[in-house]
């Protein structure tokens, strides 16, 4: 027998995913296929009303897909797996507003055997990294809508998934929060080896962000085309954005999704 | 400025209701200084202990009881679809019983005794708790719940550490109506079947013409009312402090 060199198994892979809503039978979701690399930022991106939220739910364990499976580092998701955290868009209603800023951080980690003193390490070393450090004793709704989704993804990364996933998370601050928020992720990224799956309706995000992205069709939705990103790392708000390559691969993707 | 106009309008009442009194001359219409005398007469005395104080321990035994079955069975109810669906439609049937209609069963049950006026208090002020603390419980975010599972947080425990919490502007209005049915709930109790307390007491000097007393017995539940409330809004400011900053943050 020959010994052929095999790729190290993805760490999320999603096959023949489809799904459909039990209540009103309506297909969200024809059939998707993709896989997430270790370490990589993948974006999936789509029209609006591409079921996009349903995919991150589905694959996430919080919804069953109608066929299809998902496996993350090789065990079939049924529930939310330990090493997966999903980020939602809307920060007001998934952070707990009864709780300070530092005991939302915390909340995740009651599950995890950790001392006292190791948990409160993991919250601050999570703030930290999200630039929260003074707001600790906060209350949520008491700090601005980018501060309250960097609660959010710090609450996140003080879980320490293997992979995180993220639902349009900077779809309800401004811009320029938004470029904050991006290359804080970016950041967090290489700080904490996480790997990254986004959904995002912003081209340019997706690009932005990402090593590869996936395009997808308008509902029932299916995988249009795969798209390597071959940008340098790393990316820079300005320079990023103004490369040549840049352009020419959000055009790509904006005549793909406007073409269907 | 605010509070100066309330303390005016007091005044004048209270001087409208002396001058008609001491012009009308009538036996059952006592100057309000009439019944200011018999009140601190009556009441800075061993009487508060005889009458007031059985009051107000049957009033917070029964509310006490409503609040802890009509938060826990209304979180439940709540958070459980299934169970929500039902029990809704008996839940809206009984409690549309207004509740003094329930003292005569009380009576028939358990005699006229203090257990009869916690039952029917209990009784009164549970539906109104457990009916805002389902609400409450059922109006709880999408994303808190999925926030719960994704961290793999169990049911027990996303009942207790998200819904509970989720749920408790809920509780506290449904606490607030609960409050006020107690206090309803115990004068009227008392004035069918009693030996003591104030519902019993206010009956008792209408009916012996001791006029200022019966004003005095009426004086001395809005006092007790009025604490009570006050009492109630201050906890509640505590308990809600996050919910009302970040209602006011919203608007």
């Amino acid at each position: 027998m020959i010994e052929t060199p095999v790729k190290p198994a993805p760490l999320l892979d999603v096959a023949g995913l489809q799904k459909r809503y039990t209540s009103s039978g309506t297909l969200a979701i024809e059939a998707i296929t993709l896989t997430v690399e270790r370490g990589e930022f993948v974006s999936i991106v789509g029209p609006s009303g591409c079921g996009k939220t349903t995919l991150l739910k589905t694959i996430c364990g919080l919804l069953h897909p109608s066929a299809g499976r998902v496996t993350l580092d090789g065990q079939l998701v049924t529930a939310p797996p330990p090493q997966m955290v999903l980020v939602f868009q809307d920060y007001a209603r998934s952070l707990f507003p009864w709780l300070t800023v530092a005991r939302n951080v915390a909340f995740p980690l009651r599950k995890k055997k950790l001392s006292a003193d190791a948990k409160r390490r993991a919250v601050d070393d999570a703030l930290a990294a999200v630039g929260l450090g003074s707001f600790a004793e906060r209350y949520p709704w008491q700090l601005s809508g980018g501060m309250q989704q960097r609660v959010a993804i710090a609450r996140a990364v003080a879980f320490q998934p293997e992979i995180l996933l993220l639902d349009e998370p900077f779809a309800s601050v401004d811009a320029l929060t938004r470029a904050e928020l991006e290359d804080l992720t970016l950041r967090l990224r290489d700080k904490f080896g996480i790997t990254m799956l986004l959904v995002t309706h912003d081209i340019d995000e997706a690009v932005y962000l990402s090593d590869r992205v996936f395009v997808l069709s308008r509902p029932p939705s299916v995988v249009v085309r795969e798209i390597a990103i071959p940008l340098p790392l790393p990316r820079d708000q300005e320079a990023t954005r103004s490369d040549a390559r840049f352009l020419a691969l959000r055009n790509e993707i904006h005549h793909l999704i406007g073409a269907r | 400025m605010r509070r100066r106009l309330g303390t005016v309008t007091v005044v004048v009442l209270l001087a409208v209701w002396e001058i008609s009194a001491r012009l009308m001359h009538s036996v059952y219409f006592p100057p309000a200084s009439t019944v200011a005398v018999t009140f601190a007469h009556e009441w800075f005395s061993p009487l508060f202990a005889e009458q007031a104080v059985p009051s107000l321990f049957r009033m917070f035994a029964g509310y006490l009881i409503a609040a802890v079955l009509g938060i826990a069975i209304g979180v439940l109810i709540g958070a459980y679809r299934p169970l929500f669906r039902t029990l809704d439609p008996l839940l809206q049937f009984v409690r549309a019983i207004p509740p003094t209609a329930i003292i005569p069963v009380g009576i028939l049950l358990v005699g006229i005794g203090d257990a009869m006026k916690v039952f029917v208090i209990a009784f009164g002020a549970f539906w109104p708790i457990l009916i805002n603390a389902a609400d409450g419980a059922r109006g709880v975010p999408r994303e808190r719940l999925d926030t719960a599972r994704i961290f793999g947080i169990g049911r027990p425990a996303t009942l207790v550490t998200v819904i509970f919490p989720s749920a408790l502007p809920g509780i506290f209005a449904g606490l607030r109506i609960g409050l006020s049915l107690a206090f309803i709930m115990i004068v009227v109790s008392e004035m069918i079947g009693s030996t003591n307390g104030l519902g019993y007491y206010i009956l008792q000097a209408q009916r012996t013409f001791a006029i200022p007393e019966m004003y005095g017995g009426i004086v001395l539940l809005a006092i007790l009312g009025f604490a009570l409330n006050a009492g109630f809004v201050l906890v509640e400011r505590r308990v809600l402090a996050w919910h009302h900053g970040e209602a006011a943050r919203a608007t």
